[in-house]
């Protein structure tokens, strides 16, 4: 009973990073139509950051998040206005231009980074890194459960200003209804950019809040843009709620998957569940949620 | 004096023209001119993706190296030069690598090879194409049992990572049981394989064996089995992420085993430790270099690195290191730079290096391997000592260990 619980915590908890990470790129997906492959990238320069501000000004992670999170907005929305928008203006043979600008954009910042900190392994230990909370012979490592709390902080802002205010509401338009929302007077095109940057603000503070439990290199991105993909298709293409499901079974499935089957086979039981969801449940998680 | 005036210009483009052939054609000799008076050796390494970190030691080593060897009169008189070529830590592309570097390139051999899966890939390529290939690192058996007689290797196997350690566990840590935790690939598996031949041989039944994809982000679910079953011993084959990870996290789910013994890799370098801070103290690994140990120059290999790159080496490096020395004295004694007389002279080889002395023979279903004993090292107070064989200990091991208080 212990080896279940111990694994379902830790499913659960980690299921709430990937909410994170997963939220920005259904967001960028619901407005644009686009896949951000550049996705994971861009928490890693995040995570440089904090890394950064940790190493040279002993600023505490949790406090980069407020640095790190505009910087990576500011960042994303650039990205947005003068990389990726001007790509919808020109006529091409291939309509998905912008993912393929993506896909560059990750391998271009992947090398920068590279080249400024060169290949080495990097992390960041805080004195709390490793504490540890028991409850009945459960751990619960506290850093985990900070970002948790962080990422459903967040996820709750996201949806109030989504649904409450009238940029949100702007932003829902034209994920909607791209034509008719610039025929009631919606600026699409500055929508795009500042879904482009709270997509990559979300993803920061992800990687800000993995720093202090997990380790940092250039090419970390990768496997974390192949995540949020996943958990954006679980959750069916653009839905918000459906990107925190998504996330979160994404990691209960993994945990599970590594206790009971094996841990080698952690990923392939998420591609498993990745296939089944796209065979019985095309639309993703959101058919069943209806929101 | 328009038609002059058109013929002069006409003249002159001629000249134009003519130049630029001529400069050109000055250009086209010149290069191949200039490129005889080096021997290009290939050097196939992981220089980005996951194992950059591995791949840069090595290539700062070979490039240490090969400044000395040219200082020293490089060969016969030749200047000796690497061509790197990064494999980023995946098979197809180390073979695509070692194609160029054969075909197009026309180096006179190959080297580096860093992940076991690529090095294979180059193995094969090499043997194709009847070009000596010397391994540094790769290390999963199969490489030097294919019978691929242009194919050598100068480090130890990865089933004789545990013979150093055999005799510490039967002298001092006496466990009834053990459990293995292993990366999913040509290394680590390979590991663990020979680890639980050495465990069945001397009666420590393993009571859990299992694999893990590298880069994982949580260990819990793999160490709570780990903690159900509460081996005396735990061995672990990983990478040097995975490797602070697993330490981090079976610290928070307090698995106290009598030892913690990492299998090489991951668990000997200094962002094991730096990245797994009081959790990676008092944790043994096995190893194949120490800085310590008395062979010529290890210790000054060492001192040097350090001073250059202001960060620490270990026996990837040292590896890398006196394969270049390798490199160099074979090109030395070749009769010709014919491939042919090139594997004559490696096969040859009779040398000390930094990593140990150096000479090629057959054993087991091994051929061209160089037989080297393995060390059993420990972290303490954030630095690796060598502690078995006791006759080349830089300091006493420290067992039975209190984890209550190493972890307080």
């Amino acid at each position: 009973m212990d080896v279940l619980i111990q694994t379902l915590v830790s499913g659960i908890l980690i299921g709430g990073i990937y909410a994170l990470i997963g939220l920005g790129m259904t967001l960028i997906m619901g407005v644009m139509k686009i896949i951000n492959l550049a996705h994971g990238q861009l928490m890693m320069v995040a995570m440089y950051i904090t890394y950064m501000l940790y190493e040279y000004l002993h600023l505490d992670p949790y406090f980069s998040l407020l640095i790190a999170m505009p910087v990576l907005f500011a960042l994303g929305a650039l990205i947005q206005k003068y990389l990726l928008n001007p790509l919808l203006k020109v006529d091409s043979i291939l309509p998905e231009n912008q993912v393929l600008m993506t896909v560059g954009l990750a391998m271009v910042l992947t090398e920068i980074i590279r080249f400024i900190f060169h290949s080495d392994y990097r992390s960041v230990k805080t004195v709390y890194s490793n504490a540890t909370l028991y409850i009945s012979g459960i751990s619960f490592n506290v850093p985990m459960i900070v970002a948790f709390g962080i990422a459903v902080l967040l996820s709750a802002v996201l949806f109030f200003f989504l649904l409450k205010t009238d940029l949100g509401k702007s932003v829902r338009a034209t994920a909607q209804n791209k034509d008719a929302a610039i025929l009631m007077g919606i600026n699409a095109e500055w929508i795009t950019i500042l879904t482009y940057g709270l997509g990559s603000a979300l993803v920061a503070a992800a990687g800000t809040l993995l720093l202090p439990i997990f380790y940092l290199f250039p090419d970390i991105g990768g496997p974390f843009t192949l995540k949020a993909f996943v958990i954006t298709m679980l959750g069916g293409m653009g839905s918000t709620v459906g990107a925190i499901v998504g996330g979160v079974v994404l990691g209960i499935a993994e945990s599970l998957g590594a206790t009971y089957i094996s841990m080698a086979l952690k990923d392939a039981v998420a591609m498993v569940i990745f296939l089944l969801v796209l065979i019985f449940l095309p639309g993703g998680l959101k058919t069943l949620t209806k929101i | 004096m328009q038609s002059n005036n058109h013929e002069w210009r006409n003249d002159m483009r001629r000249l134009a023209v003519v130049l630029t052939v001529f400069f050109l054609a000055l250009a086209l000799t010149w290069t191949p001119a200039q490129a005889e008076e080096t021997i290009k050796v290939g050097i196939i390494l992981p220089l980005t993706g996951g194992q950059a970190a591995f791949g840069e030691i090595e290539k700062n080593s070979f490039e240490m190296a090969l400044e000395e060897i040219n200082a020293a009169g490089g060969i016969n008189g030749k200047k000796l030069e690497f061509l790197f070529e990064d494999d980023t830590g995946k098979p197809e592309v180390a073979r695509s690598a070692a194609e160029k570097l054969i075909n197009k390139d026309k180096v006179v051999m190959l080297g580096g090879g860093y992940g076991s899966s690529e090095t294979f890939a180059i193995s094969g390529v090499a043997q194709q194409n009847s070009l000596p290939f010397l391994v540094n690192t790769g290390s999963a058996d199969k490489i030097t049992e294919q019978n691929w007689d242009y194919v050598f290797r100068l480090n130890q196997a990865v089933s004789e990572y545990p013979t150093g350690l055999e005799s510490f566990l039967t002298e001092v840590v006496k466990p009834q049981t053990a459990a293995i935790l292993f990366e999913d690939s040509a290394f680590g598996s390979g590991g663990a394989k020979s680890f639980q031949e050495t465990c069945d041989r001397m009666g420590i039944k393993v009571v859990l064996s299992e694999g893990y994809s590298k880069g994982g982000m949580d260990f819990k679910p793999l160490l709570v089995k780990v903690k159900q079953a509460n081996p005396d011993l735990v061995y672990m084959i990983s990478y040097v992420m995975d490797a602070a990870l697993l330490m981090t996290q079976s610290m928070e789910l307090r698995i106290m085993p009598k030892a913690f013994i990492g299998g090489g890799a991951g668990f000997t370098l200094p962002e094991f430790a730096k990245n797994a801070g009081k959790a990676a103290e008092m944790v043994f690994s096995a190893t194949l270099w120490y800085q310590t140990l008395p062979y010529p120059g290890a210790m000054e290999y060492y001192e040097k690195f350090v001073k250059k790159f202001n960060k620490e080496t270990e026996y990837h490096g040292a590896e890398a290191y006196a394969a270049a020395y390798v490199m160099a004295d074979t090109l030395k004694r070749a009769k010709s730079l014919q491939a042919k007389d090139v594997r004559e002279a490696l096969a040859a080889t009779d040398i000390k290096t930094v990593f140990g002395p150096v000479k090629f023979i057959s054993y087991d279903k091994k051929i061209n391997q160089n037989k080297l004993p393995t060390y059993l090292v420990q972290w303490s107070g954030g630095k690796l000592e060598l502690v078995w064989p006791k006759e080349v200990a830089s300091k006493p091991y420290v067992f039975p260990i209190d984890w209550e208080k190493v972890w307080k």
